[in-house]
C-alpha cells in the first residue's frame, strides 16, 4: 500500500501532537529535559532533533516488528531499540558536534528514560503500519520541540539578554539600568515558564482535564 | 501466545542485531571522538594561557591546532623541578608543563589540575604568568557540578576572579588561591590570594582550593626555581 503524506487522516497524525494533543502541554510528559536543557535556544533545537530522530525511528522500527513481538517482552524489546538508538545519537553528537554534546551531557542519555517515546511505541507504533508510526513519531517529537523552544527562547531572551546566541538587548538599556534575570537560568525559571506556556496552550485549545 | 522458546529466540536476535549496530557505530566514529576531546584539551590550554576567540573568527579546528603547534611548548618535570623534553627521560610520575611562547619568550605556564568537586571529579588547567606568581587563567573543560551552583566555575564571571591574585606570600611561602565563602573584603589582608565563592556551591568552591594547593606543591620545586631565576635577574 502506497502511503499518501497529505491524506487527511496522516495530517492528523502529525498535527495533533503539536496542537490538541501535545505532550508536554497537554499530557504534562518530559518535563525533566524540558526543564533542564531550555536555558539556550540551541540546545533546545539540537534536543528536539535528537528525540525526533529517536522517536521516529524507534516509532518505524517497533511498528514493523510489531507482530513479531512477544507481548510479554514487548516493553523489554522497545527499551532496547530506543535505548540503541539514544547510543548512537550520543555517537554521533559526540563526533560531529562535540561542544553540544557535552553540554547537552546526561540529558541526551535520559531521552531513554522520556516517557514521550515509550509512551508513543506503546500507545501507537504497536497498533500502527510503519509509514504512520514514522509521522506520529515525527508530530511528537516536533511537538516536544515546540514547547521546549518556547521555552528556551523566553529563558534565554530575559536570562542572557540573547536569541539564538545573538544579544538583543542594548547596551543603552543594560546602563539605564535593566538586568539579565538570573532567576529565568535557574530551574525555578523554567518551571514558571512553562507553568505559563502550558496555562496559554492549553486556553486556546480547549484542553479541559476531565474531572 | 506465543511460547518461550518463541521469546527466547527474538529476544536474543533484537539484542545481537542492536548490539552489532552499536558496536559498529562506535567503532567508526572512536577516532573522530578523540580527535574531539584532544582539540578540547588544547582549546582549554590556549584559554587558560590568555588566548581568546574573536567573535568574527571563531576557533575551528585548524586554528586551534595550529595556534596551538606555534606557540605552546609541552615540558616535563621530575619530582625536583628539573625540566626535560621528552616523557620518556623522567623514570617515575613525570609532570606535564604547557609553557606559552611569544616571540621566543616565556609568556606563561599552564598546568593541569583535577579533583574532587561535588559529584565528580573535575578537570582543568590553571596558568602562571612567567614571574611563577600571578596567576593567569584557570578553565575547567570536564566536570559533573550541578548547573546553575557548582556550574558555574566554567563560567566567566568565576573563571576571572582568579586572574592577578598571587600564590605565595611576601616571604616567598607558596600559599596557593583560595575559593571563599561569599565575597572577598578589600580590607582583607589575604584578598591577594582569595576569590569570590559561589553561593549554593561551597564544597566545590572548597573542592577547587584542596585540589589547587595539592596541584601547585607538586609543581613548586619548578616554579620556586623560576622565582629565585627572576630574582637573581632583577638584582
Amino acid at each position: 500500500m502506497k502511503l499518501n503524506l497529505f491524506s487527511r487522516k496522516d495530517k492528523k497524525i502529525i498535527k495533533d501532537p503539536l496542537m490538541g494533543e501535545n505532550p508536554i502541554s497537554i499530557h504534562i510528559l518530559g518535563i525533566c529535559s524540558a526543564l533542564a536543557i531550555t536555558t539556550k535556544i540551541d540546545t533546545a533545537v539540537v534536543m528536539t532533533l535528537a528525540v525526533v530522530a529517536v522517536l521516529s525511528i524507534s516509532n518505524t522500527v517497533v511498528a514493523l516488528l510489531r507482530k513479531l513481538i512477544p507481548n510479554k517482552v514487548r516493553i523489554i524489546i522497545q527499551m532496547s531499540v530506543i535505548a540503541s538508538l539514544v547510543s548512537i545519537t550520543d555517537e554521533i553528537l559526540a563526533a560531529y558536534y562535540y561542544d553540544m554534546s557535552k553540554l547537552l551531557g546526561v540529558f541526551l542519555g535520559l531521552i531513554i528514560t522520556n516517557c514521550i517515546v515509550l509512551g508513543r511505541l506503546e500507545a501507537f507504533a504497536m497498533q500502527n503500519s510503519p509509514g504512520k508510526a514514522f509521522l506520529d513519531g515525527m508530530g511528537n517529537g516536533l511537538g516536544y520541540g515546540a514547547i521546549l523552544i518556547a521555552v528556551a527562547f523566553f529563558r534565554e531572551l530575559f536570562g542572557f539578554g540573547s536569541i539564538y546566541g545573538y544579544n538583543v538587548i542594548n547596551d543603552n538599556i543594560y546602563f539605564s539600568g535593566y538586568e539579565n534575570n538570573g532567576l529565568m537560568i535557574l530551574s525555578p525559571g523554567a518551571f514558571i515558564i512553562l507553568g505559563l506556556i502550558v496555562w496559554v496552550h492549553r486556553s486556546y485549545t480547549k484542553v479541559v482535564d476531565k474531572e | 501466545m506465543r511460547n518461550n522458546s518463541y521469546t527466547l529466540i527474538f529476544t536474543s536476535c533484537v539484542t545481537i542485531v542492536l548490539g552489532i549496530i552499536i558496536a559498529t557505530t562506535a567503532d567508526n566514529l572512536r577516532e573522530r571522538q578523540k580527535t574531539n576531546e584532544e582539540l578540547d584539551i588544547k582549546k582549554n590550554i590556549l584559554y587558560a594561557l590568555g588566548y581568546k576567540q574573536n567573535i568574527d573568527n571563531p576557533w575551528t579546528n585548524k586554528i586551534v591546532e595550529s595556534l596551538y603547534n606555534n606557540s605552546i611548548n609541552e615540558i616535563y618535570l621530575d619530582h625536583k623541578g628539573t625540566a626535560y623534553q621528552k616523557q620518556k627521560d623522567i623514570e617515575k610520575n613525570p609532570l606535564k608543563i604547557y609553557q606559552r611562547i611569544d616571540n621566543g619568550l616565556i609568556t606563561g605556564y599552564a598546568i593541569p589540575i583535577e579533583g574532587k568537586g561535588l559529584w565528580g571529579t573535575m578537570y582543568g588547567y590553571f596558568a602562571i604568568e612567567p614571574d611563577a606568581v600571578t596567576v593567569k587563567g584557570i578553565t575547567f573543560y570536564r566536570h559533573k557540578e550541578t548547573p546553575g551552583l557548582g556550574g558555574e566555575v566554567d563560567k566567566e564571571w568565576f573563571k576571572n576572579n582568579f586572574i592577578g591574585k598571587r600564590l605565595v606570600d611576601n616571604d616567598g611561602k607558596l600559599v596557593s588561591i583560595e575559593v571563599i565563602k561569599g565575597f572577598v573584603s578589600d580590607k582583607d589582608p589575604e584578598a591577594y590570594r582569595k576569590v569570590d565563592g559561589i553561593s549554593g556551591a561551597t564544597i566545590t568552591g572548597k573542592g577547587v582550593t584542596t585540589f589547587l594547593k595539592k596541584d601547585l606543591n607538586k609543581y613548586e620545586p619548578y616554579f620556586k626555581k623560576i622565582r629565585m631565576l627572576n630574582e637573581i635577574e632583577s638584582l
